[in-house]
């Protein structure tokens, strides 16, 4: 269990790191759009490959930042009636949710997504917008997505587990409404902005 | 059993859909997990092919190509960059000091700004987190009661969800298959109105128990001339001046309905900002001012967020972007904004950056989730069994609107916006199309109505993000010295009872005065999706055909 354990951690911060990074892409997201968008206005020229460019770039933001989602437990939950649960349930109930729902999604999109890529890697598919990007790595990003998906959907079991038995403390003890958390993380990021603001000239 | 379960599949599916996601599991995952699961009995009992997953691949990239949910990130970051800039602090402080001792002027001045920052941007959260630190403290400090402040503060945030430029619409006008343009265009009137309605509540408040409202006391009302006068006459000059000034430039124009308001307001705002800055820089030099204090404040106070208005709604509506792009460039414009104010600051863009995307992340994948479980409900018929389900309720379009309103209102205690959207909204499209009902009206009525889902005790998001600023215990106020007490819980939920009736007030309005939204009709509104790409004449090439019968997607819109 503690190799197990181990490996959890490993793949979180792997997930983590992944996300930090890709979630940039939504800065790039913006630049490109406005860049294009005053462009196509005042010099009347713009191109597919351009406007497939924010999509992709958004596209690889949501997909590739899911795990790390699911590791800050940011994915929404209905709660009304697990709120009331006692602890010992609602782990259960994650856990099921883990092995029956999140495990199999991402099997069947890993089984289903390496082909639907390779089928388009393979004839070199071009978008069918004149001028457009190359088809394939966008499509690539929807297996790596789910493979990500999959490898953290065991370390969620692992940690999940570890929890239940006690072996390490609950990452998401402090279970608030997820808009608790949200207005928190905005406090919190606010304070920091001021401090930083405060501390300059 | 197995003849039961073909003929009843849909029903089934639907009920296990409601237990599973009940579980409390994040709903993507429990909504492609119920999808999956009935696939593979479907495949099971012969309903489906084999290969009928194959097609999941598919539908997640026809997700990512939506050039219409691109705009959910734009906007998301936009307001998270903007709520740090110190705009609504600036708006807050300056509008508070503008209604000075009318009696409830502070919570006029929450409803002004709340609707201002709502056509801004479309994140609730920092609206209500912005004037619940700002605004609660200075209503508490002069006596208001409790249960109005929060309650203005609480409803004013959620403005932002009905006024454009707001993600709700957004998402609603792509469900419903329809040009975010022209949704924005339909909501702008009754997202004023209940704006005025707010204002309306706060007005009956101040007749009906005056106590609960006070006005500044003198002392507390700033930006005064030299010699104690306030400056209004200025003010009103000023603005006067401007909206002349406005009418004399768009006299020719052929822009009607919102594009004409936006234009006019960005053309009177930069003749205010104008005169404020050639007012300010003879001051500098000459120690002569022609505006007052107050004048100039307000108008520095009033020009970012304009500004932004123009740069987002403006472009949009006369047609110069897309909803995408406008979010793009508003998302800019608010970066361009904190760093005018020197507010910009690494971790501020690098905290944006990493919420938005946590943000969109979940929000995408509810979608995907969704359209994992359609696969399989669609293919199953589902559809049509919901809608016979609701085509054969009496009462034809009005019994129809008047059921799925409750039925809302009702999964609005329990759901939050994204889930009702991608869950339910597809579902009640074509029944309400076939009843001749136009969508986009039906979308706004859907977006007032679902605007109560922030607002319902106990588990509305507004309720919380309020709870989350409001004092909990009591304290001393900086300005008195005096210990005030703290906001308790059952204050803030107290207070949201009357807007939730306010919201159904306006969903009634909607409902029966749809003139306030079909005026969208017959405006050259939005931008023509076809210009976007560059056409040219392509030998047909040939894509596997994918899923379920194509009449199942929605109509794609760029």
């Amino acid at each position: 269990m503690t190799a197990l354990l181990k490996l959890s951690r490993v793949i979180d911060a792997c997930n983590i790191w992944i996300g930090r990074i890709v979630a940039w892409a939504i800065l790039a997201a913006v630049i490109v759009s406005t860049v294009n968008a005053i462009v196509r206005k005042l010099f009347d020229m713009s191109s597919n490959s351009w406007l497939e460019l924010q999509w992709s770039l958004y596209a690889a933001v949501f997909l590739l930042c899911a795990s790390w989602t699911l590791i800050a437990n940011e994915h929404i939950r209905i709660d009304i009636v697990n709120n009331m649960l006692p602890k010992r349930v609602r782990d259960s109930i994650d856990l099921f949710g883990h092995i029956f729902f999140l495990l199999p999604f991402a099997t069947v999109l890993v089984i289903t997504g390496w082909p639907f890529f390779f089928a388009s890697y393979r004839i070199g598919e071009q978008s069918q917008n004149a001028g457009g990007l190359t088809v394939w790595p966008a499509k690539l990003l929807v297996p790596v997505c789910f493979t990500l998906l999959l490898v953290q959907a065991f370390s969620e079991i692992i940690k999940r587990i570890g929890v239940m038995r006690n072996l390490i403390p609950d990452p998401h003890a402090e279970r608030q409404h997820a808009a608790e958390a949200e207005a928190q993380e905005i406090i919190k990021a606010m304070e920091e902005t001021d401090t930083e603001h405060g501390a300059k000239p | 059993m197995t003849a039961f379960l073909i003929h009843n599949m849909a029903p089934i599916m639907f009920a296990s859909l409601v237990v599973v996601l009940l579980l409390g599991y994040p709903a993507a995952f429990s909504l492609a997990a119920v999808g999956l699961i009935y696939a593979l009995l479907g495949i099971e009992l012969g309903l489906f092919h084999p290969d009928f997953l194959q097609a999941l691949p598919e539908r997640i990239y026809g997700v990512m190509n939506n050039d219409v949910l691109l705009a959910i990130p734009f906007f998301t970051f936009m307001g998270l960059i903007l709520e740090r800039s110190g705009m609504a602090e600036d708006l807050l402080d300056t509008i508070g000091q503008l209604f000075g001792t009318v009696r409830g002027g502070l919570a006029y001045a929450v409803v002004f700004v709340g609707a201002l920052l709502a056509a801004t941007t479309g994140v609730v959260a920092a609206s209500v987190i912005s004037m619940g630190l700002i605004s609660l403290p200075i209503m508490l400090r002069y006596g208001y009661d409790r249960r109005v402040a929060t309650g203005v503060i609480a409803a004013s945030g959620t403005l932002a969800q009905i006024i454009p430029p707001s993600l709700v619409l957004i998402v609603m006008a792509d469900q419903l298959g329809r040009s975010v343009g022209d949704m924005y265009e339909g909501a702008f009137i009754p997202g004023i109105a209940l704006a005025g309605l707010y204002a309306f509540y706060v007005f009956l408040v101040t007749i009906l128990f005056p106590k609960a409202t006070p006005g500044l006391p003198v002392e507390a009302v700033g930006f005064r001339e030299p010699n104690g006068d306030r400056g209004l006459t200025s003010l009103a000059i000023l603005t006067a001046a401007s909206a002349v000034f406005a009418w004399y430039m768009m006299r020719n124009s052929q822009t009607h309905g919102a594009d004409f308001v936006v234009l006019s307001m960005f053309i009177g705002i930069v003749f205010a900002f104008t005169v404020a800055v050639v007012n300010w820089a003879i001051a500098h030099m000459t120690g002569i001012r022609v505006l007052s204090f107050m004048a100039q404040q307000v108008t520095f106070a009033m020009v970012p967020p304009l500004f932004l208005i123009f740069l987002v709604l403006g472009t949009i509506f006369i047609g110069l972007a897309t909803p995408t792009e406008g979010g793009a460039m508003g998302a800019s414009g608010a970066l361009l904004l904190a760093l005018f104010k020197r507010r910009l600051t690494w971790t501020m863009v690098k905290q944006a950056t990493e919420a938005t995307a946590k943000l969109s992340s979940f929000v995408m994948f509810i979608l995907l989730g969704a359209r994992t479980f359609s696969l399989t409900f669609y293919g199953v018929d589902g559809h049509h069994w919901v809608e016979n389900l609701l085509i054969s309720l009496p009462g034809g379009q009005t019994g129809f609107l008047v059921f799925v309103n409750i039925f809302v209102f009702f999964l609005a205690f329990f759901l939050d916006f994204f889930e009702i959207a991608f869950i339910v909204i597809p579902l009640l499209a074509g029944p309400a199309e076939k009843l001749g009902i136009d969508l986009i009206w039906f979308g706004v009525i859907l977006g007032v109505n679902m605007q109560t889902s922030f607002l319902h005790p106990p588990f509305g998001f507004a309720l919380f993000y309020l709870r989350s600023v409001a004092p909990k215990e009591s304290y001393i106020d900086r300005v008195t010295g005096k210990r005030t007490a703290g906001v308790t819980t059952g204050q803030i939920y107290w207070g949201a009872i009357p807007f939730v009736v306010i919201q159904c007030i306006m969903v009634a309005l909607v409902i029966f005065f749809p003139a306030m939204v079909m005026h969208y009709k017959g405006l050259g509104t939005g931008i023509d999706p076809n210009k976007v790409k560059i056409e040219i004449e392509l030998p047909d090439i040939s894509i596997p055909d994918i899923g379920p019968p194509p009449a199942i997607e929605p109509p794609k819109i760029q």
